[in-house]
């Protein structure tokens, strides 16, 4: 149970603070209700350029010093950006609290003063290399912006990736970031939540002195219509060719939105299925079969009109592609139409409980699902409810929930393929027979392609 | 610019409050008869108790001919006992919510178990099961031996991992253990089998070189009460050893410049450096702070001439791996395709600079600041103490060296921090291995002083580096 406090300076910062003295160790964390998704045609990417951009001074702080201090304070800390938000955060030594509540306020109140072409150009070069080492230079790396692309439509905001485009980035300008700070960066668009080894009424006495001048923005533009329909309303093929030695199949689904009951359903189903070394198709295709090198699968939870099932299995040398997708799609099709064992769930329950007991042991996790809550439902005490909602899950839920999204009109197959057949590469006895594979179908075209 | 009216935020810097007293969690240790060493952590209000057995032998200790097996036998050990086979054992923890795992590295084989204080008798008696009666089932070991071997396959493709085997194999002489990957190459695992998995697990098997490690929320449970009546009857294994020294011999003349060719790639993946020092020298706590200075810190010299100067990379590293034996020293940095001989000139400046003079004080204090700062950090929970712990274990540290840590770097001098750059970072001895496109890269890199640019082909054939 985590207690916590909940207020609104008057500018409209919302400032949410729970104590826990065990440790001598503060976590503050900045949530801005603006991610990817805020982005317009032709500015891919910007969110996330501009989180950079924060890290390149304000009035009273120069370039990289942000980061220089809290770490000479012993502290850590970073920024993230995603589809829906983008967060500011540092793990502090408890004394050191006040600096890290000085240096946030002053980029949510000055950062333009500090703002020059030069770091804007030379933070430009750093993104980009960061989505090379991320995404371009990495085997099987375009995979998750493909699948954005063809589980949103074009004009969906989720349709691009949050690291956007290297066009998008050149082109992104110093006008640019004027305006998305000025329109974004304001205090009513902001949660901050300090979770540790905190005096609350200092804590509150410092977010009024260095937080309360800063100026609301009082017309911060809505979103607009982001409802998509529940499913796709087809089947998306892809083939990808790329430098991978292994071919592996990316499925992907519209699942419901962050904050809908039966995402939760989703997220047991996805335990049964993939979550450890007792899940079904992990069972079944790695263990068993031995058809597949390794599968993943979860639910990347957005609030603006679906989510995201992601999953995968990397297809073993000498096996049939075809095979392995057909097998993992067996699995996703049967928890939606045959009821799961009391034992099957009651493992899954004990697995997120301990998982969920893990996240939340750190303060850092506790003041970052604060945040989340607070900026995305308008409802911090979620973090108290969440593992009650996944115990609370039935059967009868993970099969409706599944049957519901795990579709073959909601699906996305994405299969890459080497560039260069296997064959040619990889010499000696790594054929592999296939056990249960009654219907003889071996044949490796696909990848051979 | 806002002179004449009030500003938004307060320019004055706020000094920090007085720090609270931070002591790493007193310990207590206890033998059993059999020899087994149990080390306990009462960490109140952290109800995921953390448990770990560690055993000194680890890849290094494998013999070359064998390499893979300690790693791939970790991978099989909790694939079966001879009460349980894998699907009752993995199930029967999934129930308790808890995650029983085996691991090894080039230091040690640890069996551990993460799971909620009340479940915790049960969740041991698991761990006793896979540590007294492990089977190593042929079938398993077949699977996991496939997997390890597609996994090198993988390893080749991603520019990553494949600079840094081929960095290992550049500094590293043929006969030393660090010369080859932990999981071994394709040439010592295709012939590997169970009775090859049982001898690297059998290896450490001894109660009087074993240790227990528990850490958590341990109101009203006695570890050492459980692990005596669940571990004292353990005897030594016929197939254990003592660890022996570990070769980590260096390539003659070290200096080399190697490119991995990787067509197409829009970034280079850069290595530079050599061999480095084991973790029990004398002067750890200089090495840390040098470490920091160079390429630790976000402000560090790498980081900043690289990154915030120049834009090269999303971020440039140097570390210190500290093994048993000498682990490597490297610099690291992937920097857009175009720059990298820009890049790693700018980095090989930065390793003669660290070693010509002394650290700023702003440096320093900075390095030591930060190091002290995040210690405690680092020990929030459970996890993080009982690996500190096993550590000290592996590395045969005294008890106290965590206790003292913060005081021992806090009294690092930049005179020390020079020494250690002095004799520790050797630029004339350093190769570079760099994976990336040749057709662009290659005929840039004579500038950089290096010497003439090898080039490896993986495409030709899968040959050693």
């Amino acid at each position: 149970m985590v207690s916590f406090s909940d207020e609104r300076l008057p500018n409209g910062l919302r400032l949410i603070i729970a104590e826990d003295h065990l440790a001598p160790v503060v976590a503050v964390n900045v949530w801005y209700g603006v991610g990817s998704k805020h982005e317009v045609p032709g500015k891919t990417g910007f969110a996330h350029l501009f989180e950079h951009v924060m890290f390149q001074g304000s009035r009273n702080v120069g370039k990289a010093e942000h980061i220089a201090l809290v770490q000479a304070a012993g502290g850590t800390m970073n920024g993230t950006t995603w589809l829906d938000r983008t967060n500011y955060f540092e793990t502090m030594p408890s004394h050191q609290l006040e600096l890290a509540l000085w240096l946030e306020a002053d980029r949510m109140g000055t950062l333009l003063d500090a703002l020059s072409q030069e770091n804007l150009d030379n933070q430009r070069e750093v993104v980009k290399n960061e989505k090379r080492w991320s995404y371009d230079n990495r085997p099987y790396g375009t995979w998750s912006e493909k699948l954005q692309a063809h589980l949103y439509p074009p004009e969906h905001p989720y349709h691009h990736p949050t690291i956007g485009s290297m066009e998008d980035l050149d082109a992104a300008s110093i006008e640019d970031v004027s305006a998305f700070f000025r329109t974004y960066y304001a205090p009513n668009n902001a949660v901050l939540s300090l979770v540790g080894d905190v005096d609350p009424a200092a804590a509150r006495q410092w977010t009024e002195r260095y937080f309360g001048r800063i100026p609301a923005n009082p017309s911060i533009p809505p979103l607009g219509d982001t409802s998509l329909p529940p499913i796709l309303g087809e089947e998306r093929r892809e083939v990808v060719e790329d430098r991978v030695p292994l071919p592996r199949i990316f499925f992907g689904f519209r699942a419901p939105a962050l904050g809908d009951e039966r995402l939760d359903a989703i997220d047991v189903a996805t335990q049964i299925l993939v979550g450890g070394r007792g899940s079904r198709i992990y069972r079944r295709l790695v263990r068993d079969e031995r058809i597949a090198q390794d599968v993943v699968g979860f639910s990347l939870g957005f609030v603006a009109g679906a989510s995201i099932w992601a999953g995968w299995a990397t297809v073993r040398p000498g096996v049939s592609i075809d095979h392995v997708e057909r097998s993992f799609i067996e699995e996703l099709d049967r928890i939606g139409h045959e009821p799961i064992s009391a034992d099957e769930l009651a493992r899954a329950h004990a697995l997120i409980e301990t998982e969920e007991l893990g996240a939340l042991q750190r303060v850092e996790e506790r003041a970052d699902r604060l945040a989340m809550y607070a900026t995305l439902f308008d409802d911090p005490d979620l973090i108290n409810r969440m593992l009650g909602r996944y115990l609370s899950v039935t059967p009868e839920r993970v099969r409706a929930a599944a049957a519901q999204v795990f579709r073959a009109d909601n699906r996305v197959v994405m299969i890459y393929v080497p560039a260069l057949p296997p064959a040619e590469a990889v010499p000696g006895p790594l054929e592999t027979i296939v056990p249960g594979d009654a219907d003889g179908d071996r044949s490796d075209e696909e990848a051979a392609a | 610019m806002t002179k004449g009216r009030k500003s938004v935020v307060v320019a004055t810097r706020p000094t920090p409050g007085e720090p609270r007293p931070y002591h790493f969690p007193p310990f207590e240790r206890a033998v059993l008869g059999n020899g087994l060493t149990v080390l306990t952590v009462h960490l109140p209000g952290r109800p995921l108790v953390n448990a770990q057995l560690v055993m000194r032998n680890g890849a290094a200790d494998e013999p070359a001919i064998e390499a893979g097996a300690t790693v791939l036998s970790s991978r099989a050990l909790t694939e079966g006992t001879e009460r349980y086979d894998a699907i009752e054992l993995i199930e029967a923890t999934e129930r308790l919510g808890a995650s029983l795992h085996a691991d090894a590295g080039w230091d040690a084989y640890t069996v551990g178990v993460e799971v909620p204080a009340s479940r915790l008798k049960p969740a041991l008696e698991l761990l006793v099961e896979v540590v007294a009666h492990p089977t190593f089932p042929e079938s398993e070991v077949e699977r996991i031996r496939d997997e390890r071997l597609n996994d090198i396959l993988q390893a080749r493709a991603d520019a990553r991992r494949r600079a840094d085997e081929a960095f290992a194999a550049t500094i590293y002489r043929d006969d030393s253990p660090y010369h080859r990957p932990a999981g071994g190459t394709r040439a010592t695992v295709v012939p590997l089998d169970r009775t090859g998995l049982e001898r690297a697990w059998t290896r450490g098997l001894d109660p009087a070189r074993m240790t227990l490690v528990v850490a958590g929320d341990l109101e009203g449970i006695e570890p050492t009460r459980l692990a005596d009546e669940m571990m004292v009857g353990w005897k030594r294994s016929a197939g254990a050893v003592e660890p022996g020294p570990i070769a980590a011999k260096p390539v003659a003349g070290g200096r080399r410049l190697r490119l991995v060719d990787k067509p197409g790639a829009p970034q280079t993946e850069i290595r530079v450096g050599h061999v480095g020092v084991p973790r029990r020298i004398p002067d750890f706590h200089a090495v840390s702070v040098l470490g920091a200075i160079l390429g630790g810190l976000f402000n560090s010299r790498l980081n900043m001439k690289l990154r915030e100067e120049k834009g090269y990379t999303y971020g440039a590293h140097a570390s210190f791996d500290l093994r048993r034996a000498a682990g490597p020293f490297s610099a690291r940095a992937a920097v857009n395709t175009e720059v990298t001989a820009a890049a790693l000139s700018d980095l090989l400046a930065e390793l003669e600079r660290i070693g010509a003079e002394r650290v700023s004080d702003a440096e320093l204090r900075a390095a030591r600041d930060f190091l002290i700062g995040v210690f405690p950090l680092r020990f929030e929970t459970p996890g993080p103490i009982v690996q500190a712990l096993s550590g000290l274990v592996v590395h045969d540290l005294p008890d106290d060296e965590l206790a003292t840590y913060r005081e021992r770097i806090d009294a690092v001098s930049a005179d020390e921090v020079l020494a250690a750059a002095r004799a520790h970072i050797h630029l004339e001895r350093s190769a570079a291995v760099l994976v990336g496109d040749a057709s662009v890269v290659a005929s840039s890199l004579e500038v950089v002083g290096l010497g003439p640019v090898e080039v490896i082909r993986d495409d030709d054939e899968l040959s050693e580096a």
